[in-house]
C-alpha cells in the first residue's frame, strides 16, 4: 500500500519531470512559430465583441471590414493572395480576449490581429501578442498606455491631445458658460483634463463639470445641476449612445436652450436616430465626415450606403481604414 | 431641489415596479429571480417592436407587452423554478440566472444588439408647476406605478387567488394542507410579477429614451436593492423602497456626481441592512429560517475520490498540458485554475459555513489591486505581495461583511452582492489609490529562479501548484474541528449557538480564510493579465464563482475544480457556434442545474 504522502511526492516528481520536459515552452520567448504559409489566403485575426453589451460595435466593424475585404480581394488581393478574417467573439472581456490572443498566436496562418474593441480587453492580451511577435492593431484603443504595451501594439485612434482643445474652442464659439459632462472611463477623463487645461489657458468659463457613468441610464440629476449653474453650452464627452441619452434628457430638464457640443466619438447617424429632435442644432468635431469631398471618402460613403442602406459612422469608417492599412502593410 | 426629487421619483417608479415583482416572487416561491431584469428588457424591446414596427397605440402596446411578458413569466416558472421546488433555494437562484443568460442573448439574436430609440408615446415637458417642468409621461409613470401597487394590494386582499397567494407566502406547507393549489398559485405570481416587469420596461423605456436588449442589467441591480431596502416579500416595502432609492440616488448624484451612483445605491442598501436587517418594512425574519443551502447536504453526498485517483489527476494536470496541449488550451487552463482558486474560497464560505456569497469578486479585486499596486508602485517582489494580498483581502472581507452577521439566508447573499458591487464602485471612484477607471497597467510578471514566469505553460505550472496547495488546505480544514464547527453553523445556527459556539466569530473566520484564498487568486489574476481595471471585477465574476461551486457540488473541494473546468472551458469549447455561443452556454447551464442540482461531484444519498 502506497502512503498518501508517497503519492504526493511521486506526483511532485513527475511534475518536475514535466517541467524539465517542457523547458523550451517555459522560457517565454516563443520559438518563432513555423513560418506562415507562403501561398493561399492571408489571414488576419479579429478579436471583437459579437455578443454581450458591446456587440453592436462588433457588428459595425463587420460592415467596414466586409467592404474593405471586397475591395481588396476584388482587386486581386495582396500580391495575388486573398485576405481572409478569422473572427473570434470575446464580448470585449479580458477573460476571453486573452485565450483568443493565444489562439491567434498559436495559429501560424495569422499574420496580424485587429482589435479588441475596449482598451482593457486589448491590454490584457498585449503581452501575448508581443511575445508572439504578432501585430496587435487596436484601432479603437485610445488608452494612453495601450501602445506602450510593446513593440507590436499599434493604434490609429486619435489622441485626445489635438481633439480636446478643438472641442473646447467649438464649445466657446457656441456659448460662454460651459457645462461639461464626461463618461468616467480613462478616455473620458483624459479628454476632460485636456479640455480643462485648454479652457484655463484660453480663459473660458466652465460653470459645471461632472463625471457620469458610461453605462448610466438616468442623467437628469446631473443635468439639473448644469442648468442651475446657468450653462449656455453643454459638452458631452461620451460615445453616441450616452451622448444621445444626455442630449434628450438635457432637453427634459430644461437645458433645451443651451447649445450642444460633442467629440467625434458621438458622431454617428445613430446619435441622430437615438436622440431624435433633441439633437437638432448639436455641433460635433469630427475626424471622419461622410460629406468629406475627397474622392476616396465619397467613394467609400457611396459603397457603404449602397450596401447597408445607411451612412457610415466613425467606427465603420475606422474599421474600413484599419483593414486597408493592414493590407497595405503586408503588401 | 424639487425637480431633482421628481426625477428621482420617476426613475424610482421603474425600480418600484420591478421590485414589486421581485418581492412577490420571493414571497411565494422563496426565490431571488435573477431573470427579472431580463423580463424588463423583453418588455422594453417588445414594446418598441409593437409601437415602432407595428405602429400600435399605447394601450395596445401595453396589452401586447402584458401578453408577451406574462407568458415569459409562466415559462420561467414552469421550466426553471417549479422543478427545483424541493432543491435548496440556491439551485433555483442559479437556474433563474441561467434563464437570464438565455433570455438576454436570445433577445439579442431576435432584435439585434443595437441600441434604439424608444418613442416617448406621451409628452415629456408640457406641464409646469412653479417653475418646475415635467410631462404627462412623468405623471403617467408615477400614477401607473402607484396605481398598479394599489390594484395589486386590493387583489391580494380581496380576491380568492390573491388570498391564496398571501397564504402561500405566509406558510407554504400549511397552505398546501388547506388545499391551495400551490403550482397554480405560483404560476399566477410569476405571471403577475412578470407583467409588472414588462410594463416597467415600456414605461422605463419611454423615460430613458433609449433601449437595448441588455437594458435590464443596470436597472435590475437597483431593483434588487430597492426590494431588499423595503423588505423582501413586502409589497408596500417594494414600492417605498423603489421610490426612496430613486430619490436618494438623485440627490446623491446631485451632491457627489454621476459616477458615484452605484456607490450610493449599494452603500444605502448595506447601511439599511445593518441597521434593520429585514428591511424598512419587512417583518423580523423568524429565527429558524431555512438555511440557503437547505437540506442540501442531508440528501447529497460528495463523490469521494481515492487518494490514488487524486494523485493521478494531479500528475495528469501537470503532464498532459506540457506534453499534449498547445498554448491556447494551456491559456484556458490558466483561467480555469485561477477561477478554481476563487471557487475554492467559496467552498469554504458557502459550502462549509453555509453563507451564500454573491460578492466573492470583492476579495478577488482587493487581492488583485493590492498585488498590482505593490508590485508596480513600490517595486515589491511578487512573492512578497502574494501573502500580503491574501491578508489584506482577508481583513477587508471580514470588516466589510461583519455588520451582516445578524443576517440570514437570502439577506446574506444580498449583503454580499452589495459588498461586491461596492468594492468595484470604490475602485472606480477612489482615483488616488486605484487610478480609477484607467486601471493599473504594466504589472510585471513574477520571477522564479531569475526567470520570468510569463509563458502560458510557466504561468500554468505556477498557478496549478498554488491551486493544489489551496486544495489541500481546504480539504484539511474541512476535516478539522473548525470544519465541523462550520458545518454545525451551516446546518442549524440555533443548535450551534445553544452548544456554546460563537456563531458570528466562526462566520468571520470563514469569510476571513475565504477572503485570503480569493485574495491570493486575485494576485495571480493581476500578474496573469498584466493589467487590471474595475470593470474586471463585476457582478458576473461573483456569479460565475458561485455557479462553479454549485455546479461542482457545494460541499466538494474537487467539485470546485471540476466546475471551473466546465464553466470556464465551455464558452471556449463553444467557439464554433459564433453568435449563438452564449445562448447555448445559458441553455447548457440551465440543463445542468435542472438535472443535477446536487452538483456534478455530488451524489444523492439513499
Amino acid at each position: 500500500m502506497i502512503s498518501r504522502r508517497g503519492l504526493f511526492v511521486a506526483a511532485a516528481g513527475v511534475g518536475a519531470a514535466a517541467v524539465l520536459a517542457s523547458c523550451g515552452r517555459l522560457s517565454g520567448e516563443q520559438a518563432t512559430a513555423a513560418a506562415a504559409p507562403a501561398e493561399g489566403p492571408i489571414f488576419f485575426g479579429v478579436s471583437a465583441p459579437l455578443s454581450g453589451s458591446s456587440a453592436e460595435y462588433g457588428k459595425i466593424w463587420r460592415t467596414g471590414f466586409d467592404l474593405a475585404l471586397d475591395e481588396i480581394n476584388g482587386a486581386g488581393g495582396v500580391k495575388g493572395r486573398k485576405i481572409e478574417l478569422l473572427w473570434e467573439d470575446t464580448q470585449s472581456d479580458q477573460k476571453q480576449s486573452v485565450p483568443v490572443a493565444q489562439k491567434f498566436a498559436g495559429d501560424n496562418r495569422v499574420l496580424a490581429e485587429l482589435g479588441d474593441f475596449a482598451s482593457p480587453a486589448s491590454m490584457a492580451a498585449s503581452p501575448i501578442y508581443e511575445k508572439a511577435h504578432l501585430v496587435q492593431f487596436g484601432f479603437t484603443n485610445s488608452h494612453p498606455d495601450f501602445t506602450k504595451g510593446g513593440e507590436y501594439m499599434w493604434s490609429t485612434s486619435t489622441t485626445q491631445q489635438d481633439h480636446a482643445p478643438e472641442l473646447a474652442e467649438l464649445a466657446n464659439s457656441l456659448g460662454k458658460k460651459h457645462a461639461v459632462y464626461y463618461i468616467n472611463t480613462d478616455w473620458g477623463k483624459t479628454t476632460w483634463k485636456l479640455y480643462e487645461e485648454h479652457a484655463k489657458k484660453a480663459g473660458f468659463q466652465i460653470v459645471h463639470s461632472e463625471a457620469v457613468q458610461a453605462d448610466g441610464a438616468d442623467f437628469r440629476p446631473s443635468l439639473i445641476k448644469g442648468r442651475d449653474a446657468g450653462a449656455d453650452v453643454v459638452v458631452f464627452i461620451a460615445y453616441y449612445q450616452a451622448a444621445a441619452l444626455l442630449t434628450q434628457q438635457a432637453k427634459n430638464v430644461g437645458l433645451g436652450q443651451a447649445k450642444i457640443a460633442l467629440p467625434s466619438s458621438a458622431y454617428s447617424p445613430q446619435y441622430l436616430a437615438l436622440g431624435g429632435e433633441a439633437t437638432e442644432g448639436a455641433q460635433v468635431i469630427v475626424r471622419f465626415h461622410p460629406g468629406d469631398p475627397r474622392p476616396e471618402v465619397r467613394d467609400f460613403v457611396k459603397k457603404y450606403q449602397d450596401r447597408y442602406g445607411k451612412q457610415p459612422d466613425d467606427f465603420g469608417a475606422g474599421a474600413y481604414d484599419a483593414l486597408k492599412i493592414l493590407a497595405w502593410a503586408v503588401g | 431641489m424639487l425637480d431633482t426629487a421628481l426625477a428621482g421619483l420617476v426613475n424610482g417608479s421603474s425600480y418600484a415596479l420591478l421590485a414589486l415583482g421581485l418581492s412577490l416572487i420571493f414571497g411565494v416561491a422563496n426565490v431571488i429571480n435573477f431573470a427579472h431584469a431580463s423580463v424588463f428588457a423583453v418588455g422594453a424591446m417588445s414594446g418598441w417592436w409593437f409601437s415602432v414596427d407595428l405602429d400600435w397605440p399605447l394601450w395596445a402596446v401595453l396589452l401586447g407587452v402584458t401578453a408577451v411578458t406574462g407568458l415569459l413569466g409562466l415559462v420561467i416558472n414552469v421550466i426553471a423554478v417549479t422543478p427545483l421546488a424541493k432543491a435548496p433555494p440556491i439551485a433555483a437562484l442559479l437556474s433563474t440566472f441561467a434563464v437570464s443568460v438565455v433570455v438576454d442573448n436570445g433577445a439579442q439574436l431576435v432584435f439585434g444588439p443595437e441600441t434604439r430609440r424608444f418613442p416617448a408615446l406621451l409628452a415629456t415637458d408640457n406641464l409646469g408647476l412653479g417653475g418646475l417642468r415635467f410631462g404627462t409621461l412623468d405623471v403617467t409613470i408615477l400614477v401607473v406605478a402607484i396605481g398598479l401597487m394599489l390594484v395589486l394590494g386590493w387583489f391580494l386582499r380581496a380576491s380568492r387567488y390573491g388570498r391564496a397567494i398571501r397564504a402561500v407566502a405566509q406558510d407554504r406547507d400549511a397552505a398546501a394542507q388547506m388545499g391551495i393549489p400551490l403550482a397554480r398559485v405560483q404560476n399566477l405570481a410569476f405571471v403577475i410579477a412578470s407583467v409588472l416587469g414588462g410594463v416597467a420596461g415600456v414605461l422605463g423605456g419611454m423615460y430613458l429614451n433609449n433601449i437595448s436588449p441588455t437594458v435590464g442589467s443596470t436597472v435590475g441591480m437597483s431593483a434588487f436593492a430597492a426590494a431588499t431596502l423595503g423588505g423582501l416579500g413586502s409589497l408596500p416595502g417594494a414600492v417605498a423602497g423603489g421610490l426612496l432609492l430613486g430619490v436618494v440616488e438623485a440627490f446623491g448624484v446631485s451632491w457627489w456626481g454621476g459616477n458615484a451612483r452605484t456607490l450610493i445605491t449599494f452603500a444605502v442598501l448595506l447601511i439599511v441592512l445593518w441597521v434593520r436587517p429585514s428591511g424598512l418594512f419587512g417583518k423580523r425574519a423568524p429565527l429558524a429560517a431555512e438555511p440557503m443551502t437547505g437540506t442540501f447536504f442531508g440528501a447529497a453526498r460528495t463523490v469521494r475520490l481515492r487518494p490514488w485517483q487524486v494523485a493521478v489527476a494531479a500528475v495528469a494536470a501537470y503532464v498532459v498540458p506540457a506534453v499534449a496541449l498547445d498554448d491556447y488550451t494551456v491559456q484556458i487552463g490558466v483561467q480555469v485554475v485561477v477561477y478554481a482558486i476563487l471557487a475554492l474560497s467559496l467552498t469554504l464560505v458557502s459550502g462549509q459555513a453555509g453563507q451564500i456569497s454573491l460578492g466573492q469578486a470583492a476579495p478577488l479585486a482587493i487581492g488583485a489591486y493590492t498585488s498590482a499596486l505593490l508590485t508596480t508602485a513600490t517595486g515589491l517582489d511578487f512573492w512578497l505581495s502574494l501573502p500580503i494580498s491574501g491578508v489584506v483581502a482577508a481583513v477587508l472581507s471580514v470588516v466589510l461583511v461583519s455588520p451582516s452577521w445578524r443576517l440570514r439566508g437570502h439577506y446574506v447573499s444580498i449583503a454580499t452582492l452589495a459588498t461586491g458591487l461596492l468594492v468595484a464602485a470604490a475602485a472606480v471612484n477612489f482615483d488616488w489609490l486605484t487610478n480609477g477607471p484607467s486601471g493599473v497597467s504594466a504589472i510585471p510578471p513574477p520571477t522564479l529562479f531569475g526567470a520570468s514566469v510569463s509563458a502560458p505553460l510557466a504561468v500554468y505550472f505556477l498557478d496549478l501548484t498554488i491551486l493544489l496547495v489551496v486544495l489541500l488546505l481546504v480539504v484539511r480544514l474541512r476535516r478539522s474541528t473548525l470544519g465541523r464547527i462550520w458545518s454545525a453553523v451551516r446546518e442549524d445556527e440555533v443548535a450551534a449557538r445553544s452548544s456554546g459556539i460563537a456563531v458570528a466569530d466562526y462566520k468571520s473566520l470563514a469569510f476571513g480564510i475565504g477572503g485570503f484564498v480569493a485574495g491570493i487568486g486575485g494576485a495571480l489574476f493581476a500578474q496573469q493579465y498584466g493589467y487590471i481595471d474595475p470593470s474586471v471585477f463585476g457582478i458576473s465574476v461573483s456569479l460565475l464563482a458561485l455557479t462553479i461551486v454549485v455546479l461542482g457540488g457545494l460541499n466538494s473541494p474537487l467539485g470546485a475544480v471540476v466546475g471551473a473546468i466546465v464553466l470556464v472551458g465551455l464558452p471556449e469549447a463553444l467557439r464554433m457556434l459564433q453568435e449563438t455561443r452564449m445562448l447555448t452556454y445559458g441553455l447548457l447551464l440551465l440543463a445542468v442545474v435542472l438535472f443535477r442540482p446536487q452538483g456534478l461531484m455530488g451524489k444523492v444519498a439513499r
